[in-house]
């Protein structure tokens, strides 16, 4: 134990660099733009009330408030009936920092809407993924029939066909399709995975013949062995690609960018929070980290609850 | 369904090569249309339109042979992109190969107790990086961010006494983000920073596949020092994951661009210093709507990983034997 105390102090020193942003983010989450501006206030912040002034701008008492208070302070001035709206406004608008970024996060962008987004795609990605590739693994795996060493090597040389890197021969497909701006420009792309239909492959070279021969004898068909037979058969390996797929895409920015542009309502969250920077000023920083935490956190909590299975899944991706 | 007359059976052993094909070709169909489709075909277009000046939108497009490709290898943009691109490549990958293998080889030493390591180093791959790379933003800002902060703290001590930090505290640490000196290395610095545990895992995983009994062995043979066993054993063992993990590393800094984006919107840097093709493809092609010189980029792009991809099935076949 003591010799190994160097080891400790060198990986110690690497988690605080690799914590450092993780820290700040959700720092800064918490934070009021003051503590922020002055870098004090410690993690948490002192969460003093604060007042937020983009609220009290909008709700600034004019001549018919002051009208209509009238009755309320009766005998007072025009000038003291708005000062004393004036200090009503802002104690409505007082909260604590840590409420003002959460809810100036969810409520300035809709951030549901993006969320929803996100799972949406990554679902449905996942999902037409499946159905793609479970039959033509189970086809290069376990049927024999002519051709299919040939099919076989066109999924290895696709493997090298980095999906990313043909972004705008794709992107101008879909504009020529006038299909820019909709869901399934978000889910195309991405529908044949031509990994997963390799790793279903190696992984259904393990399963024993006789097990299929069993549902041939039982009448079943061969697609119905697919579902039936290989898919129980195979949950490992799918929730393994199910967490590649899912983190790549709910992370994924590049694509987005690309073919949602202005529409607002098909934003996913990477796309929402880059909206949030851009019309930010500096006093924003607060609700823009808010963002980014609940963005981020979904993943890292799943992470960190079934770390075994993550890293396994996106390991898997390395063949990609 | 579960009682099948001898009849059907012998009919089904009759052709069973006939109704395999069908199934077969059937089943795979949907995947190969959509490999066709998505994965092919797009290279193909790349390819052709490669050599015209298409646009988005225009009715007709002209040939314009190896213009653009001639652009890509003259004007000083495109070398900025390559210079830019290379040196991402050339800094991000050694580097975060060597942490990768460095961190798994402590954290494997370590036993469970490493696994905590592992967990923390691990966060950054899974942690959007749009969202890391706005907090590494505010991390390096040059008045509130962190960085400078705490670079601040130095002044007036030893630290003084390097240059850096004597330049630093009469005249203001770096802009980071803003000094084409610095913006390209920044980049660098959060691509190993969110891809060394990624290399790490994979080398872990090879660790555990190096069998106790070669160090046994190689105790014998009189290899004592721990480097001794490393460069004998464990070095050898890791080389099918090392060509793997160096080719991973090279294909995703091939493909970098949340960073790039997130700091620099408008146009790849201070003075494009940070220009990767990744981004030259963005902006051509689907910002400027100049597909022509868009789809040269991708070409190039194309070979470069397929290259890469090409030469690691090589050496993996011919230095691995499982």
């Amino acid at each position: 134990m003591t010799r190994d105390w160097w080891k400790h102090m060198v990986l110690i020193l690497g988690a605080v660099i690799v914590l450092a942003p993780f820290y700040m983010m959700v720092s800064y989450s918490f934070k009021s733009p003051g503590e922020i501006d002055r870098g004090e206030g410690g993690f948490f912040g002192r969460q003093e009330m604060m007042i937020d002034p983009r609220c009290v701008a909008l709700r600034q008492p004019d001549r018919a408030d002051i009208e209509a208070a009238r009755a309320r302070f009766a005998g007072q001035d025009d000038a003291s009936v708005q000062a004393h709206l004036l200090a009503e406004t802002e104690a409505d608008c007082s909260m604590r920092p840590v409420v003002f970024n959460y809810s100036k996060a969810f409520t300035e962008a809709p951030l549901i809407r993006y969320l929803l987004n996100g799972v949406i795609v990554t679902v449905s990605i996942f999902l037409i993924q499946i159905v793609v590739a479970l039959p033509a693994a189970y086809a290069l795996s376990k049927l024999k029939f002519w051709g299919r060493d040939a099919v076989f090597g066109l999924v290895l040389f696709c493997l090298l066909i980095p999906v990313h890197a043909i972004a705008l021969p794709l992107y101008i497909g879909l504009a020529k399709l006038g299909l820019t701006n909709t869901y399934a420009a978000l889910v195309v792309p991405w529908t044949i995975s031509v990994f997963g239909i390799f790793l279903m492959r190696q992984f259904f070279m393990t399963v024993p013949d006789d097990l299929i021969d069993a549902a041939r004898m039982d009448g079943m068909s061969e697609l119905a062995i697919v579902w039936r037979v290989m898919l129980p058969t195979a949950i490992p390996a799918l929730l393994a690609f199910a967490i590649f797929s899912v983190v790549a895409h709910w992370n994924d920015y590049f694509w987005p960018r690309i073919v949602v542009t202005g529409n607002r309502d098909l934003f996913t969250p990477p796309l929402g929070l880059r909206e949030f920077k851009g019309d930010g000023d500096g006093s924003f920083f607060g609700p823009m980290m808010a963002t980014a935490t609940v963005i981020v956190t979904p993943l890292i909590v799943a992470f960190l609850l079934a770390q075994r299975r993550f890293i396994e899944g996106i390991t898997l991706s390395g063949m990609k | 369904m579960t009682v099948v007359g001898p009849g059907v059976t012998s009919v089904a052993k009759a052709k069973p090569d006939n109704s395999q094909a069908r199934a077969g070709w059937g089943l795979v169909a949907p995947a190969l249309t959509l490999m066709a489709l998505i994965l092919l075909v797009p290279i193909i277009v790349a390819g052709v339109l490669s050599f015209t000046n298409y646009s988005l939108g225009n009715p007709g497009f002209d040939w314009v042979g190896v213009q653009n490709y001639e652009r890509l290898f003259t004007r000083s943009t495109y070398q900025k992109m390559f210079v830019a691109t290379f040196t991402y490549v050339i800094t991000v990958v050694p580097i975060s190969v060597g942490l990768g293998l460095g961190a798994a080889l402590l954290v494997h030493s370590l036993g469970r107790i490493g696994d905590i390591y592992k967990t923390i180093y691990f966060l950054p791959v899974m942690a959007t990086l749009l969202a890391m790379a706005i907090a590494w933003e505010f991390m390096l800002h040059p008045t509130i961010g962190m960085v400078n902060r705490t670079l601040e703290l130095t002044c007036g001590t030893w630290f003084e006494a390097l240059p850096f930090f004597a330049n630093g505290c009469a005249e203001g640490f770096p802009l980071w983000l803003g000094d084409r000196d610095y913006a390209i290395w920044v980049v660098c610095f959060i691509g190993i920073w969110q891809g060394f545990g990624f290399n790490m895992v994979l080398f872990l995983a090879g660790l555990t596949s190096v069998h106790r009994e070669l160090y046994h062995a190689a105790e014998m043979d009189g290899a004592r020092s721990a480097w001794e066993r490393f460069r004998l054993v464990t070095w050898p063992a890791l080389g099918p994951t090392t060509v793997f993990v160096v080719t991973i590393s090279c294909i995703r800094a091939f493909q970098v661009f949340d960073t790039i984006e997130a700091f620099w919107p408008q146009g790849g840097g201070p003075n494009k210093s940070a220009y990767v093709m990744m981004f030259a493809i963005f902006e051509k092609g689907i910002q400027q709507n100049l597909i022509g010189i868009g789809s040269a980029i991708t070409m190039l792009f194309l070979l470069f990983v397929m290259f890469l991809t090409l030469i690691q099935r090589w050496l993996v076949e011919r230095k691995v034997h499982y």
